[in-house]
């Protein structure tokens, strides 16, 4: 996913940034609109379901799904700020309740997107934090004169 | 059941129709985009189907789980396919080989779940 393209259309220069949804960005906003569509109707599916379980657990799978939602958005509207916020925060929560729920299983007694580093999810939800931040990094870089990022 | 099987086994002719296009640098093309709407299709009869089943036969499945990943599945390949208008570039093959892996693993839950559908 390193190459950009291969004579394709290029992507049009706003504020020296590129869009963060156009070109292969598109690709990271799907793999984010499926991850936030199966963490959120899960995560709603429990706490209608089995709140009483583990209310921690759904309660923090709920969040989870709605930073994926939000990520989904600002990556597709190129929200530059917005984005660089959701996709930091799910690296931090993916790190921390997956660390937690592998130090402390009892406090996690059902698995959250996040438990054990996404295992659930075939370690998306660890590895799309980094491209996300990648991405966001490659996108807003060239052009001095682009200094603002008006979000 | 049987439905769930024709799913995934057009789910993997369009992902890897779709995948050939990522090899070869190529947008999406109208014709993959008929494709989409023939698993779309069967994904219609399916949930009529397993709505029908829901009423008549009372499984023992949560309705809510069932509905959530039929009405879930519903929409990835429309939204694939809208954004193969607005890219078109190969990326846009990549979004719809995603679409069509997810639409196949879901499936595949949906059978783990009930296997009547």
């Amino acid at each position: 996913m390193t190459q950009d393209d291969g004579g394709a259309v290029r992507p049009t220069v706003t504020r020296g940034t590129r869009p963060t949804g156009a070109g292969a960005g598109r690709v990271l906003v799907a793999v984010y609109g499926v991850l936030a569509l199966a963490a959120t109707v899960r995560a709603g599916y429990q706490i209608v379901r089995h709140f009483d379980e583990a209310p921690v657990a759904y309660t923090l799978s709920l969040v989870a799904g709605l930073v994926y939602v939000l990520a989904t958005v600002a990556l597709a509207r190129d929200w530059r700020r917005v984005a660089w916020v959701a996709v930091t925060v799910e690296l931090v929560g993916v790190l921390t309740v997956g660390t937690l729920s592998l130090a402390d299983a009892a406090a996690f007694p059902d698995a959250t997107v996040w438990s054990g580093y996404g295992q659930g999810y075939g370690y998306v939800p660890l590895v799309l934090p980094f491209v996300g931040l990648w991405w966001l990094w490659r996108t807003g870089r060239p052009s001095p004169a682009a200094a603002d990022d008006l979000g | 059941m049987p439905l769930a099987l024709l799913v995934v086994a057009l789910c993997a002719v369009l992902g890897g129709w779709a995948a050939w296009f990522v090899v070869r640098d190529r947008a999406v093309v109208l014709r993959q985009l008929w494709g989409a709407a023939v698993v779309e299709g069967v994904l219609v009869v399916q949930a009529v189907v397993a709505g029908w089943l829901a009423v008549s036969d009372a499984p023992p499945v949560d309705g809510v789980l069932l509905w959530g990943y039929v009405a879930t599945q519903a929409v990835i390949l429309p939204v694939a396919a809208a954004w193969a208008f607005a890219e078109r570039t190969r990326w846009s093959s990549v979004v719809l080989l995603v679409a069509a892996l997810t639409v196949a693993f879901l499936e595949y839950r949906l059978l783990q779940i009930w296997g009547a559908v």
